[in-house]
């Protein structure tokens, strides 16, 4: 009897060690995206790097991401590594749902604040402290068709090209036949954030530095100026837009010389055989301006893990880390001695080429709308046109534009001119 | 003691219903006198929430206006077109009706989704199929169909003619009207009614019933799930032409997290819903005939 207790005992220590032995600290960590297959997938990456940290992956739709993690932070679940929007990132600052990164980064010998594009300094002076890290980023840039340049004789654009220089290439570049137009000399505007882009190229803030939201005379100048364009069929007339993007695309048919869009377009356009294309900074107005796009690496605050994720989103911050995610999902990194690496250029037969755009648009873009409620700048953009469309004026548009911005941020929360 | 198993053998759905149903009902009653951005504790501000929905100006009434208009036309369209359709299966001296049948049906069962997407590169202003068949016939400048406000109010009505609910409409028409006594059409054929006379005093009673059945759960979808064809297909753009209040609600839940404002709408929603109902039911004593 005593030699089986003994036994039992020694069998129970075993197996207690060997668990022990093997303990591994389990992490979650969601996206909206699906995580990318080798070689690029960058979780992987991590875990073969660090065996005792086990990367729980969880993918929850774009459409659902916002609601999703706000739901999960307020009972306790949401995933210890967080990849934040840029509105959502402010909501769990206040909230308190997730830490501070200053202490980490300043221990941190990969990684250093002076490395990050300006708009990183911008939003941690904006929020107080760093709270984020941003997994890569985007922007908003124009395209143009080489080959409609050339066969209208207009010369491409430069780097510093201006809003006049836009307008006056695309009347040159607009084709009737039959007094109906076959080629515009660009196309509406596709994707929602480049209503807040352009209007912030005629001088409006957008978002100012206190975090308000700021649109007035700069967004109705640029109205009234894309107005004028429309009715003179040089851009093509407003399409429906779905989730602020929409479906169809007079730029990629060759139908529209030049075009607005973000700068994952890159790798749509990239597939295009038919003729040559490449990039700009949007042009210039009254000063240069675009939007940047990113989610923010965050740790939850309620996470047990704390220092094993720190660990990860270290390692996808450095240079091995952003080199996988710029590789899989063509974005630039948004640490500039990862940028200059160029990891993210991922040219098609016919174009790209001037990646400078993107860089010289890291320089001066800003986080802008992206950090106010989708729902607001989406509803916006829905007014911006129907004044395009002549359905209601250019004044009312920005005027219920900023009506809105008070019904849902509040008074405090709006500048006023 | 028997009553008690009786019980117990309930139990499953009275608490999934209490869970599921009932509780969320409750909980958005009372979430609708909050102010609440998912973040936080709700702020009770009383009926502040329904005082800003039927303010002067407010965009609430955009929408309650074209949910009326909307859940009016596309149940008028989509019974009257499901009707229309059964009639044609049940066509006296029609072969392949079957083959027909499953034609008729089959959008009913493709993915909302990929059909609105589908409508979108069709509807194209400039690089859609029916503007170019448009120009075809010397229609120069095609209408842009899903931005125009005047145009596109009617495309979504129509459109309803895709949806599951029409598909079902259809087949339960369908067996209704097998149903109806060959004899009495023999009758009216030996009086001289014309077939139209036929459809109206012998068809249209007869199946009554199940006309009534499929006009209040049409209304009752429109009211309610108009979400899904409208949210890929428009957005409730331009403007809010085409904001439905169920797509309000989603709106201001889940896009601007305005919970407690998203919860009043709901109650209007559940509100209007049911006095429609009883309004149909009341109406319908008179010409709903559940005998022949």
């Amino acid at each position: 009897m005593k030699r089986t207790i003994v036994l039992g005992v020694l069998l129970g220590v075993f197996i207690f060690a060997g668990v022990y032995a093997h303990a591994e600290t389990v992490i979650k960590y969601a996206h909206w995206n699906a995580l990318p297959q080798d070689p690029y997938n960058y979780v992987k990456a991590f875990e073969e790097k660090n065996p005792d940290i086990k990367v729980e992956f969880i993918q929850i739709p774009e459409a659902e991401y916002s609601q999703k993690l706000r739901s999960m932070a307020m009972t306790g679940t949401a995933p210890d590594v967080l990849c934040l929007w840029e509105a959502d990132l402010a909501d769990f600052v206040r909230a308190g749902w997730v830490l501070s990164l200053d202490a980490y980064i300043k221990e941190s010998k990969e990684l250093s604040l002076d490395d990050f594009i300006p708009a990183v300094k911008q939003l941690m002076e904006l929020q107080g402290s760093l709270y984020g890290l941003p997994w890569c980023f985007a922007t908003e840039i124009a395209y143009y068709n080489k080959d409609l340049f050339d066969k209208a004789g207009v010369a491409y654009p430069g780097m510093d090209w201006t809003w006049e220089d836009f307008e006056n290439m695309a009347k040159k570049l607009t084709v009737e036949s039959e007094g109906k137009v076959v080629q515009w000399g660009c196309d509406a505007i596709g994707f929602q954030g480049l209503w807040y882009s352009l209007a912030g190229t005629f001088g409006d803030a957008i978002v100012d530095q206190e975090g308000r939201f700021s649109m007035g005379s700069g967004t109705k100048e640029f109205l009234n100026r894309w107005v004028s364009l429309t009715n003179a069929k040089v851009v093509a007339s407003p399409q429906v837009t779905t989730s602020g993007v929409v479906s169809a695309d007079l730029f990629m048919a060759g139908r529209a010389a030049m075009a607005f869009n973000g700068s994952w377009m890159t790798s749509v356009y990239k597939d295009i055989t038919d003729f040559s294309w490449d990039i700009m900074p949007l042009p210039k107005a009254k000063r240069s301006y675009s939007t940047l796009h990113t989610g923010f690496f965050a740790i939850n605050a309620r996470s047990e893990a704390k220092d094993a994720v720190w660990k990860f989103i270290e390692f996808c911050m450095s240079e091995e880390g952003q080199e996988l995610i710029n590789k899989a999902y063509s974005n630039p990194s948004a640490r500039l001695s990862v940028l200059k690496k160029g990891y993210y250029k991922v040219e098609g037969p016919k174009g790209p080429r001037n990646w400078d755009a993107i860089e010289r648009t890291a320089e001066f873009a800003e986080w802008g709308y992206v950090l106010l409620p989708p729902g607001l700048t989406f509803d916006i953009v829905k007014d911006f046109n129907a004044a395009v469309l002549g359905q209601m004026s250019v004044d009312d548009a920005v005027q219920q534009a900023i009506e809105k911005a008070i019904d849902i941020l509040g008074e405090e929360r709006v500048a006023t001119e | 003691m028997r009553s008690g198993r009786a019980y117990l053998f309930v139990s499953p759905w009275i608490l999934g219903f209490v869970l599921f149903t009932g509780g969320p009902i409750l909980a958005t009653v009372a979430l609708g006198f909050t102010k609440w951005d998912l973040i936080g504790s709700p702020v009770w501000v009383g009926l502040g929430n329904y005082a800003r929905l039927f303010r002067k100006g407010s965009e609430f009434w955009t929408v309650l206006r074209f949910t009326a208009f909307y859940t009016l036309f596309s149940v008028v369209f989509s019974v009257g077109w499901a009707l229309f359709e059964a009639a044609l299966l049940n066509s006296r001296g029609v072969r392949g009706t079957n083959l027909f049948g499953f034609f008729y049906f089959i959008p009913a069962v493709v993915p909302m989704v990929a059909l609105t997407f589908a409508f979108q590169l069709i509807l194209h202003k400039e690089l859609g199929i029916l503007n170019y068949a448009l120009s075809l016939l010397g229609l120069r400048e095609g209408p842009n169909w899903l931005v125009d406000p005047k145009v596109v109010v009617w495309v979504v009505v129509v459109l309803n003619i895709y949806t599951f609910y029409a598909g079902q409409m259809m087949l339960i028409f369908d067996s209704a009207l097998k149903e109806v006594p060959k004899e009495l059409y023999e009758a009216a054929e030996i009086d001289g009614a014309s077939r139209i006379v036929q459809f109206l005093r012998i068809t249209l009673p007869a199946i009554s019933p199940i006309l009534f059945f499929n006009m209040v759960t049409a209304t009752i979808s429109s009211l309610g799930t108009s979400f899904t064809l409208l949210y890929p297909l428009t957005a409730g753009g331009p403007g809010k032409v085409t904001q439905a209040i169920s797509l309000d609600i989603y709106h201001n839940a889940f896009k601007t997290f305005r919970v407690g404002y998203a919860c009043a709408e709901s109650v209007i929603l559940f509100l209007i819903a049911a006095g429609v109902s009883v309004v149909m039911f009341a109406t319908s004593k008179r010409w709903v005939y559940y005998e022949v």
